[in-house]
């Protein structure tokens, strides 16, 4: 209990901190409600005055003109100051969606490729594209709404109370109790909104990774046991949804009970009054005009309420975005900074009693101390999960490690560009030179070309239509697993970066392919570049000046 | 608007639901009507008889039945408002259920060619997105319009009692009205709100890909000048939806303008008319009253229609795909299945592998290589005899028997295949190794792990069986994960085993470990085996060698 209070104060100081930048367009917005609602008193006003005049006073029909005129100029300005007031939110909210973009993306480079793992790209995908949608609704129309919901209804409160201070009393009672129900309701609908959000995002993985693995799907004949857990995964988020609506159509429907109610009340009471059957109080000095007047503006006494409960849901949406927001920036906050310890070995490598360990899975690396000059080629190997891609993790900075210290070249890791070679090629959906400039943006397309020949796809790319402007997979047409391998190696090649480090990267080639990146390997460490090679292929080891081999997590020289 | 008629047959298949939803929509907005109207009239009657009154004369005024009437209509609107969302809302979600159920059966019949023509981000936006947006049709678009006709019936009805010109009069403009927050704004909206979703389209794949390069990018120092690309991609959709916005927000004035122009309109007409005698006082202030509760039905329709291009975007999309999956089709009357498999590739051409005239046959216990370099064509092969391809020329038989001929889900059952890609499930290890055999015991799952040495790692892991596998396997080794699928396919204990590159990112102990494993279990069987090198592949009868193209 204590800490989903914490989490939901976690929540509401990060939107009120979202807020605080665009408090001018708020403040606009309020102002642009309360004349709206000075538009609507006038607008009433000239109608009960003029039915009256008309019924009651018998005024000439010649006097009507003016006020008729008048009651004209408040409906454009009320229709005016309704636009503005819209347009101010949108501006608010436009605002706020960026910046959260911004700030969530910022988290993503803070926390690197390694603690971002264990969550689905999907998953973080519609936290950056939807959730940050979610906050249109609390900025756009919940925020100025609050504020609206307890000026106007206080305008107009003024005025009836003026007008009968009786019938001021109605509305009085039974406005305070509408904020008490909708806060007790409210509170629930916020619990169950942030389940609503999390089964949103597990529905979007659920479906991306599904689709991703139909090939599988279909060659188990799974189709159509996956079909059906597609379906229930919809019919569970539809399920959680109705929850939600049942809950926040229950909070307006407590308000439209109360505001019909007091409208009933109000119109017998003022009919009651006029026919002179309440002798106490101020009924008796009520007249035609006043009592139009009180009627007409006893709906619009609780409109602005309503549209608050209209937006609520908007509320509870944008709670729960900003919880999962908050604690992606808490998480990057609360990395631990490097410790800084002077620096050492200009040139080269040099780690000393480094450490790493992960929640879970316990040690990885222990107490690794290790001196790379530059230049150098390096083999880390050891079998699979003896913490060879870990050491490469520190080295490039995804990962800070638990003790030790780790300067390249000098610098601290991430300080400085590296070449970086994963175990799976990483391309995009575009042009060969598009997925070559990712990391090389200046390359021009003979250095690019270069590149291609140097990882022997050269022959490949001659027979692409476009040259290097094909489109990746266009016609059907994709490249093997070895190809898609070698494209990414390929960037290697464009790097200018001093330290490269490659993570398996003949694991998917044949050996021709293999003989051909292990020349163009060796002509990239005789021109001075440092390669740190995590494998456990001969040809590759063989290349290497030192070899290195990890077993769980400590080294020992081979 | 033909991009909706399948949606809207669809829809309609739930009539009975659809009407009742729409009543109840309408009755919500007649006790508003009825409580506002009743109410003028009743306070205008009981101040015009006071008058009387305080003249002297005595008329009589039942004050109990306008009473009552008001006291109805309170309730009613309070508890049809409440039933009309709940039953409505939960109509449109149990058929966005169907719909998305529906849509995967959809992708799941497309073949391996134009899987890949498409995207995962994509198909996740396809599946959950435009679905999401095809449910404006009916609570948004459909409905609103419809009561807000029924609730102009009623008034210019009512209205018409007292004064029929007045009411044709009134009737004209707010169809006029009815017609511009409608039809109006739609094309009004037409072009930033169909572009709006292929945007945010856009936006979810250019996403997708930072985070799946977070690792290259953020090594050669690019993050930042991407994370700019990106935020800026983000910064440009904002501002077309700021253009958007800005004319839902002028329609809204517009129909408060327009609303309120037919409420003066209504009274300065009922005051005419009252001065000419033709109404009492108290039926020329309902007249306006009665328009002004009106209000209500037409207030969401500008946003509503201002989005109209967004849904029929997603509905052409929607149609796109489900017009694709014609392809790999069952036979209208396939032939028995053979009970013995003998596999031949006869004069098989695939124009984009560049393969043609190609042949080879695999005879039934047969263990046969082949061996070429990457794009060879060697996946080309599997990917025909699994049918996840139909070659352009030439055929498959199965024991003389043309594949095409086979029913494609009982061939399937017959086949193991292990594809060059790695795709695991974001489930747990169970669930991903049940795949290959639903109804397998713990024993037979962990006897397979056994096999591709994994069983210890599991074992070791605090959750064991049930422990969740990363997306896309991140938190395995590539070769953790290569030796999982593997065990999966040994559990579908197919008779025809199909094995491409098994052992990719594997070191040379394991490799060996899991080849004397496999051994026994391949001995009665006829296997496919691909590879670079057949010393990485378990032990073969005979060596095919494919050349590079």
């Amino acid at each position: 209990m204590k800490a989903i209070t914490e989490s939901g104060r976690r929540s509401r100081h990060w939107l009120r901190q979202q807020g605080l930048a665009v408090r001018p367009w708020l403040y606009a917005a309020v102002v642009a409600g309360l004349l709206q609602t000075l538009a609507i008193i006038a607008q009433m006003g000239l109608i009960a005055w003029l039915v009256h005049a008309v019924l009651i006073a018998k005024a000439p029909y010649s006097s009507l003109l003016w006020p008729g005129v008048g009651l004209g100029l408040a409906v454009v300005l009320r229709a005016l100051a309704q636009a503005v007031q819209e347009r101010c939110g949108q501006h608010a909210s436009v605002r706020v969606r960026q910046t959260a973009r911004e700030q969530l993306a910022a988290d993503w480079a803070d926390l690197g490729p390694i603690r971002l793992a264990d969550r689905s790209s999907a998953a973080l995908t519609n936290q950056w594209v939807e959730q940050a949608e979610a906050l249109d609704g609390y900025y756009a129309r919940y925020l100025p709404q609050q504020w609206l919901a307890l000026l106007s209804p206080l305008l107009i409160l003024l005025l009836v109370f003026w007008l009968d201070w009786l019938a001021a009393l109605f509305l009085l009672l039974a406005a305070p109790l509408i904020p008490l129900f909708m806060a007790l309701i409210g509170m629930s609908a916020e619990k169950v909104s942030q389940q609503h959000v999390l089964e949103a995002g597990r529905l979007a993985g659920h479906f991306l990774d599904r689709v991703r693995s139909l090939t599988s799907l279909q060659l188990f004949g799974q189709v159509g046991a996956a079909t059906q857990s597609v379906q229930d995964a919809a019919e569970r988020y539809r399920s959680v949804t109705m929850r939600t609506l049942r809950i926040a159509f229950l909070s307006s429907a407590v308000l439209e009970f109360f505001a019909s109610v007091a409208i009933a009340v109000v119109a017998m009471y003022i009919g009651f009054g006029l026919l002179g059957y309440i002798q106490y109080g101020p009924a008796a000095q009520l007249t035609l005009f006043s009592g139009l007047l009180i009627l007409l503006l006893a709906p619009e006494f609780f409109q602005p309420l309503r549209s608050l409960a209209q937006s609520y849901h908007d509320r509870a949406a944008a709670l729960a975005a900003a919880e999962g927001m908050a604690a992606l920036q808490d998480e990057a906050a609360n990395i631990d900074s490097q410790s800084e310890s002077a620096k050492q070995g200009a040139d080269g490598i040099c780690i000393r009693q480094l450490s790493l360990s992960y929640p879970g899975r316990g040690a990885v690396l222990t107490d690794i101390s290790l001196q790379i000059s530059a230049g150098q080629v390096v083999a880390l190997t050891g079998s699979s999960g003896s913490g060879k891609s870990s050491l490469l993790h520190c080295i490039a900075g995804f990962v800070n490690p638990d003790s030790g210290s780790l300067t390249i070249l000098g610098h601290l890791p991430g300080e400085q560009p590296l070449a970086w070679l994963g175990q799976r090629p990483f391309l995009i959906q575009g042009s060969w030179a598009e997925n070559l400039r990712l990391t090389a943006p200046q390359a021009s397309t003979e250095e690019m070309s270069r590149a291609i020949e140097a990882v022997g796809l050269g022959a490949l790319l001659g027979a692409q239509r476009n040259g290097l402007d094909t489109v990746l997979g266009e016609g059907g047409r994709g490249l093997s697993g070895g190809q898609a391998q070698r494209l990414a190696l390929a960037r290697v090649w464009l790097s200018t970066a001093d330290v490269v480090l490659l993570d398996e990267p003949t694991a998917s080639l044949d050996e021709q392919s293999e003989a051909e990146v292990i020349t163009a390997l060796r002509g990239l460490a005789a021109s001075g570049k440092t390669l740190i090679i995590a494998t456990h292929h001969p040809a590759l080891m063989a290349l290497a000046d030192r070899r290195y081999v990890l077993n769980s997590g400590r080294l020992t020289d081979a | 608007m033909h991009e909706l008629k399948p949606w809207l047959a669809l829809i309609m298949q739930r009539r009975s639901r659809l009407v009742v939803g729409a009543l109840l929509l309408a009755l919500t907005l007649f006790s508003a009507i009825g409580l506002l109207a009743l109410s003028g009239w009743f306070i205008t009657a009981t101040g015009v008889t006071a008058l009387l009154w305080a003249a002297g004369q005595r008329v009589m005024f039942d004050v109990y039945m306008p009473g009552g009437g008001i006291r109805f209509f309170a309730l009613t609107r309070t508890v049809a408002r409440y039933s009309e969302r709940v039953y409505n809302h939960n109509t449109v979600l149990s058929l966005l259920a169907d719909l998305r159920g529906r849509h995967f059966a959809a992708l799941a019949l497309l073949d391996g060619a134009t899987l890949s023509r498409l995207r995962a981000a994509q198909w996740l936006n396809r599946l959950t997105a435009d679905i999401d947006t095809l449910d404006t049709l009916y609570l948004r678009l459909l409905a609103p319009p419809v009561v807000a006709l029924l609730g102009i019936t009623l008034v210019c009805g009512l209205i018409a009692v007292f004064h029929l010109s007045l009411a044709l009069l009134l009737g004209a403009v707010l169809l006029g009205l009815l017609l511009f927050l409608t039809l109006g704004m739609a094309l009004f909206g037409l072009h930033y709100s169909a572009r709006r979703v292929e945007q945010l389209d856009y936006l979810r794949v250019q996403a997708v890909e930072q985070l799946q390069g977070l690792a290259e990018l953020t090594a050669a120092g690019t993050l930042g000048l991407h994370r700019q690309r990106l935020l800026a991609s983000s910064q440009q959709i904002l501002d077309e939806q700021l253009i958007l916005q800005g004319r839902i927000a002028l329609g809204q004035g517009l129909a408060t303008l327009g609303v309120m122009a037919t409420v003066l309109l209504g009274l300065f007409g009922a005051m005419q008319a009252y001065a000419a005698g033709l109404l009492s006082g108290p039926i020329m202030v309902m007249i306006p009253l009665a328009l002004m509760a009106l209000s209500e039905g037409f207030a969401g329709l500008p946003a509503a229609f201002a989005q109209f291009g967004g849904t029929r975007a997603a509905a052409a999309r929607l149609n796109q795909q489900t017009s694709m999956s014609s392809r790999l089709v069952d036979p209208a009357q396939p032939l028995p299945m053979p009970t013995d498999v003998t596999l031949q590739w006869h004069d098989i051409g695939v124009h984009h592998a560049g393969i043609q005239g190609f042949n080879l046959t695999l005879a039934r216990n047969e263990r046969l290589a082949v061996i070429g370099p990457s794009g060879s064509g060697k996946s080309t092969l599997a990917a025909l005899a699994a049918r996840l391809l139909d070659p352009d020329s030439g055929q498959l038989l199965v024991s003389g028997m043309p594949l095409l001929e086979l029913p494609l889900q009982e061939w399937r059952t017959q086949l193991g295949y292990l594809t060059q890609q790695t795709e695991l499930l974001h489930d747990s290890v169970a669930a991903n190794l049940l795949l290959g055999n639903p109804g397998a015991s713990n024993e037979q799952l962990w006897a397979v792990l056994e096999m591709v040495d994994l069983a210890d790692l599991v074992d070791g892991l605090p959750t064991g069986l049930n422990t969740w596998v990363g997306e896309s396997g991140k938190q395995f080794s590539g070769g953790e994960g290569r030796r999982l699928v593997l065990a999966r396919v040994l559990l579908k204990n197919a008779p025809l085993v199909i094995l491409d590159e098994p052992f990719s990112g594997l070191d040379a102990a394991t490799r060996e470990r899991v080849s004397a494993r496999l051994e026994p279990w391949l001995a009665d069987r006829t296997a496919l085996l691909l590879g670079h090198d057949a010393a990485l592949l378990p032990k073969v009868d005979r060596v095919v060698a494919l050349s590079a193209l």
